[in-house]
Formats: C-alpha cells, structure tokens, sequence
C-alpha cells in the first residue's frame, strides 16, 4: 500500500490469535493449540529477528473479550536469561503464555462460547499501531501490518465491524494478512484484498511455522521481489442486514447503502421511508388511427 | 625511438584519504573462514551476522533454518522473481562470502546449499532456547544501589565524551589512559607531535567526529579488535562478548562470575569508554549502557536518529539561506561546526555560522566528504527542524534540500579529475612504430590516452611490462 520502495526503519507486526475453544481443531484435540501457539511465538520472535528496530504486539482473541498478550500494560515481567536464547525472546515468550493462561481462565464458566471477536480486536490492533505511529520518533519510518491467525469459520454476523476495520486499515495504510488454519474465509480474505495483505489457507498444521515464515514474514517491500502464494479470485459478496446471509443479487438503500435480501419500505439503518410507485403504469397502447 | 625515454608519471591515487568505517559484514569479510567458523560457535554473533545480511538472504536463511538436508539451488532461484535476479545474486553472494551457507552437492548430481551447521545450530538456539546460557551468568540477588536507565545514559556519554574531548585536545576533561591512547593512534586518528610527542588530532580524526556515535563506537571497538591479539586477548572472543552485551537488556545488572581473566580485563576498558558501567572495580556486576546496545545497529543509522539520550538531543538549526545556529556551549561542538561553516558570531549558548562555498570547500580538502557533512547536520538537527515541513517537497533529510543539493554540488565540482597511474610512451622515430604500438595497447585494454600527432601514447600501469615486451620484440623484428 505504501508508495516507498525503500525498506523502512522499523517494521511493527501485530499478530491477533485466536484462542476461541469452539474452534474445530481445538475440539478435535486441545493439545495442537499448544503446537500452534509455539509456531506463533517463534514466528512472532522471528519478526523480532529481523530488525534490532522491529515491534511486535500480540492479541489474544477469545468469545468474551480480546486482550493484549504482549507486550503487557505497565511494568514488563522481570525474566532473566535461562539459557541460549536471545533475553528478550524468552520474554516475549513467558508473557504471551502467562497472559494466555490468565485470559482463558477469566472466560465465564456457564457461557456457551460463542464467536471470536475478531472485527474487536483489529480495531484494537489499530488503535495500537496509531499510538504507536504518534509517540515514534520524527522521521522514523514505519511500517505497520496485522496477522489474523484464526481457525474459526465464516460467519456474517459481524461483517459491518469487518468493513469498517477493513476501510479504517487501508487509509491508514496497515496490512492485514490472514492465516487461516481450517477453514476458507471470504469475508477476511476481502479484507487482505483491500489492505494489500495476503491470504492464506494453511494445508496442514504441522508445518504452521513454515508457513509462516514464508508467506508472512517478509515486509512489504520485500514481497514484490518473492514469488508468493497468488492472491486469486476474492469472493466479493456482501451480506444482508437483516439475516447476515452473503448475497449476490439484493435490494440497496439509495440512502446508505444498506444492503437487504428482502424489499421492506423503511430502511432499518437510515429510517429512510421509501416512497413504493406501485406497479410500473402500462402505457395504453396507442391506437393505430387509421386514415 | 624512445622507449627508454618513457617517463613514469606516478600520481597520488587518492589525493585525500576519506575515513573507512566497515560494517559488521565487511568486516567479517576481510577475516580467514577459519576465525568464521569459531565465531559462529556463539549465539549472539549468529544472530547478529543474521540482522546484518541482505534482506532476501535473511528470507533464505529462514527458510533453510529448518531444513535438514541440502536444498538444490535451483529451487532456491525460483523463491525470487525473475525481474529481481541480481539481487538475489547479490544475496546469494553475500551468504558464501560470510560462510553462512555452503554448496553442497544432492543425490543426483544438481548443485545445492546447506546451512553451515554451527551456524543452523547457533542461529536456533539463540531464536527458540536451548543450549547453555551466555557466557554472562545472571543468577544474582538485586542491586541495593541498583541504577536506571537516565544515569546510565548520562555515564556512558559523560565517558563517550571523554575520549572525544581528549581528541581535540580541550582542557576541561582529565586524561583518559594509555590504552586508549595507543588505539587512537594505531587507528591514525591521532598522531605524535614531532616536537614534544604528544598526541595531535589528524585529519581522520575529525572526519571520525562527525561520525555518529554508533559509528564512532563500532570504529573504535574494530581498531581495538586489531590491537587486542597483540594483547594476547582472542578477537573472537572479544566480539562474542561485544555483542552479548548489545544484546542485554538496558538498565539490568549481569554478573561478571565465570568470566576469564581476559574478559575482565576487557571488561575494564568498556568500562572506560562508558560501554559499561561498574561501580568499582571488583564489583562483581556491570550494567551495559546504549552504546554498547547500539553496536547491533551501525547499519541502521540513516535519517533517524537512535533513540538518544535526553542530553544527546539535536542542536542545530539549518535554514535555507545557509545560515546554521547551533544551540551549544561546549568547544568540542562549535570545533566541528567550524570545520565546514564560516562562524559569524557566537554567544553563552549559541552559535552563528554560514554555510560558504569556501568553507565547504576547505572541509572537502581535508578530505570530508559531502555526505559526512550533511549526515553530520541531520543528526544533531534541532527537535524543531524535525517537525518543520519543507515546503511540500519531499525529501528524505530534514534539511532544507537547497542546502543538501548545494552542498553535493559543491563537492562533485571537485571531481573532475579520475586519476590513473600509468606510463608514458613517446619520441617515436617514425609514425608506423607509432601506430603498431598504439594498437597493440589498444587491443590489449590497456591505453589510457593517445595523440596522434605528437606521437604520445599513456598506457596504465600493469599493462606497461606487457607492452614493453612487445615492443622488445618487434623493434628486433624489424
């Protein structure tokens, strides 16, 4: 999206995990949720690698809320080296787990879990990236980009939060790839379709890392140059208003542009009252007069 | 004719030396595969060799990192597109110069590379844990007189400064020790007055002032390196702690338990140039202050500065009219703006100077470069020229780009003389040995210049012997 060829100073990542239980492949076996975890961390601590300038955030996204993973609001753990690893990744590492464990235990134990709450947290990315833009030092040059890591499936019923963060990412040029790790999604894929990021359904979870460090590790002015995984047809339906059902043909306001599956006269978003003509008048045919 | 007569016209190739100051990679670079191989022993080194190499050969790297066999590279062609194929080489290049990754041939007879091992190995440790810890065991109970970041910004700078005063000679610092007076002067930033055998700046001196911290710090440490092994202490390993400490955590405490007797002797004079603050000798622990932390990070230092310490904020203003004020009261700055401005006035906390062509021109002479000058400016530019637009130009600097261009100009006004060495060839007798030579040298590659007319030909240096044989043989033949 951005217009510099140059590679910049620092590069911000922000990586939104998400850790809803009803995921499939959670449900299927709770233990791959560590596996991939790791692959996140190590991806993350990559990112890291890369630049001594390079910032990294981390999301934890569940049913009932979304929180801040890394880095932690207030005084960073006291982590000391435990053995070869670089100091800070140990730390990046121990928060992330430390704060997962606290926001998978604070879920409410009766509730059924319900849908991720992943429009939620990239506006949550957002607002942190544009803190971050503000507090930087003048003439810094800095990139910012958002990973979706997600294995939940496609639904509509958020999909007015979806555009909304999709367009606020785009103007401030921010990235946002997606990695899904079951299921395909049209809704996020149009969303990396509109920010410039990248899509990408992840074939197998055994080689999670891998993926990753191909496909979303480089910067954006390093992806021109690699040949990456194609961005192919995106799926541009939208969803009606009423039943959050994806469309293809479908009744717009004139006024707000809501979209609706079924015709009703007063606009549910604008309150727009539409004036019904009835029936198009058959104009009387003209009688052929003859002369 | 007259070959005899040839006259050598050997002229100074580089009439005014600039300053070489190597990054990590062309340093490395210039050391045996032998001294590779046993740095690559260390995590932090892996890790900073890694952030030091081209962007797609980092992208290679990892993408090898888990790769247990040689990969063919071929397959290693085809990750980059085509349009960007000399880049790619590059990368490729820089890897097997660096000894990063070797060929190494697959079952069916296609080329392939491979990670070198203890590099794979190293790499790994220090990006996802294990192996054994840094050689800076950190199990310690806390500091009672733990220290924050803002003293340790202001220690290291206060000694930084100390070595910097020394160079100009001002006279409100003490002395700093022999040590570090024998590495300025090996490095020829310095050098012995012939009368009393004190040490004097030189002109490579005060090119290395302009420099940016970050830079004269890496410089410094590499001509140190140079002298250590003279010093019986191992450069390798020297590096390897060098870079476990820019690899620390600012403002934390590590103990100095299980180091070698060397390393503490080292440790004693990163102590002394404010790499690292102890509060005695024998303390038995060490903080790292920023410009240890900032060694990783030489390549980086483009148009924006590292995040300084509050002392170390930009103090010079520069308008388009090529006046510059610099808001400072110490002699060491008003010195260096006064090697490439014309100082107009100067009062308790500010300095007025000019911008001339004359007096950029006399920097360029004392070999100074353009760039140096307008590095030197946007470093230490004022908070307020950051924030100031330039008038809907975009440009990369913060300085008004009338001065930036001016400034270039008056450097490549400079350049128009290549020189090259070479040898002289004329008085030939006739206009036929003339023209035979003249081609002779001309098919070989190795004419300079020629004139018909006055039957002189220039040919460059190493050519010469082969030319004169030539000649040799045909004036028998003749």
């Amino acid at each position: 999206m951005a217009d510099d060829d140059a590679p910049s100073d620092s590069s911000l990542l922000v990586i939104i995990v998400d850790t809803n239980p009803n995921q499939r492949y959670i449900t299927e076996d709770p233990k791959v949720l560590t596996n991939c975890l790791d692959a996140v961390i190590a991806f993350a601590n990559s990112h890291l690698m890369q630049k001594a300038r390079n910032e990294l955030a981390v999301i934890g996204c569940h049913f009932h809320k979304s929180e801040y993973l890394y880095p932690t609001p207030g005084k960073p753990l006291d982590v000391r080296q435990i053995d070869g690893q670089y100091e800070l990744f140990t730390l990046v590492e121990k928060t992330i787990k430390m704060r997962l464990v606290n926001l998978i235990k604070s879920q409410p134990p009766e509730e059924k879990p319900g849908e991720s709450l992943l429009a939620g947290a990239v506006a949550m990315a957002l607002c942190f990236i544009a803190k971050f833009r503000r507090e930087a030092t003048p003439g810094l040059r800095i990139t910012a980009r958002i990973l979706i890591v997600t294995g939940s499936s496609d639904t509509a019923a958020q999909y007015i939060n979806y555009m909304n963060v999709f367009f606020t990412a785009q103007k401030q040029q921010v990235l946002i790839d997606v990695c899904s790790l079951d299921k395909h999604l049209s809704l996020l894929q149009q969303g990396c379709d509109i920010t410039g990021g990248l899509y990408l359904k992840v074939p197998s979870l055994e080689g999670l890392l891998q993926y990753l460090l191909w496909v979303f590790l480089p910067e954006t002015s390093e992806r021109t140059k690699l040949v990456l995984p194609g961005r192919g047809r995106v799926d541009y339906r939208a969803a009606c208003f009423c039943h959050r059902e994806l469309l293809t043909i479908g009744y717009v306001c004139s006024v707000c542009l809501s979209v609706f599956c079924k015709f009703s006269p007063i606009c549910t978003t604008c309150h727009t009252v539409f004036k019904i003509g009835g029936p198009l008048p058959i104009k009387p045919k003209k009688k052929k007069m003859k002369v | 004719m007259s070959e005899s007569s040839k006259s050598k016209s050997s002229l100074n190739l580089n009439p005014s030396p600039t300053l070489q100051c190597k990054d990590l990679h062309e340093y490395l670079k210039s050391r045996s595969a032998q001294f590779l191989e046993t740095l690559y022993n260390y995590p932090t080194i892996c890790l900073a060799v890694y952030r030091e190499l081209p962007e797609l050969a980092r992208h290679f790297v990892i993408r090898l990192l888990f790769v247990e066999q040689p990969v063919p590279q071929a397959v290693v062609t085809s990750w980059v597109s085509q349009t960007f194929a000399k880049e790619q080489a590059k990368a490729c290049e820089a890897l097997s110069e660096l000894s990063v990754w070797q060929e190494a041939p697959i079952p069916g007879g296609m080329p392939g590379w491979m990670l070198a091992q203890s590099f794979k190995k190293n790499l790994k440790v220090a990006l996802l844990g294990g192996g054994r810890a840094w050689s800076m065991s950190s199990s310690l109970e806390p500091d009672g007189k733990a220290r924050d970041v803002a003293f340790l910004d202001a220690y290291a700078l206060e000694r930084w400064e100390c070595v910097l005063h020394y160079m100009v000679g001002s006279a409100q610092t003490e002395g700093i020790s022999a040590d570090a007076v024998r590495i300025l002067l090996h490095a020829g930033l310095m050098t012995r007055d012939a009368e009393d055998g004190s040490a004097v700046i030189t002109r490579a001196g005060f090119q290395f002032l302009l420099l940016s911290t970050a830079k004269q710090v890496w410089l410094f440490l590499q001509h140190y390196l140079h002298t250590a092994e003279k010093r019986s202490l191992s450069a390798a390993e020297c590096l390897a702690f060098l870079y476990q400490l820019s690899f620390s955590t600012l403002g934390k405490d590590y103990s100095t338990e299980g180091m070698s007797n060397n390393m503490l002797v080292f440790l004693q004079h990163l102590r002394e140039f404010g790499l690292v603050y102890q509060r005695k000798r024998k303390a038995g622990r060490f903080y790292p202050t920023r410009l240890a932390l900032n060694i990783a990070q030489v390549r980086g230092v483009g148009a924006a500065p590292l995040a300084a310490p509050a002392q170390a904020r930009g103090y010079i203003v520069v308008e388009t009219n090529y006046r510059v004020y610099a808001y400072t009261q110490t002699n060491l700055q008003v010195a260096l703006l006064g090697l490439f401005t014309e100082l107009m006035y100067r009062f308790p906390n500010l300095v007025v100077g000019v911008l001339t062509r004359e007096s950029v021109r006399q920097a360029l002479r004392g070999g100074i470069t353009a760039e140096q000058i307008i590095h030197y400016l946007e470093q230490h530019s004022h908070p307020q020229m950051l924030k100031s637009e330039t008038g809907g130009i975009r440009t990369s600097s913060m300085l008004p780009p009338t001065v930036v261009d001016q400034i270039k100009l008056w450097e490549t006004e400079r350049n128009r003389f290549t020189y090259t060495e070479g040898v002289v060839y004329n008085q030939f007798l006739s206009q036929a040995d003339f023209v035979v030579l003249r081609d002779y040298a001309k098919q070989q590659g190795v004419l300079t210049w020629q004139n018909e007319r006055s039957r002189t030909m220039v040919v460059t240096r190493h050519g010469h012997d082969d030319v004169k044989k030539f000649w040799k043989r045909y004036s028998k033949s003749s």
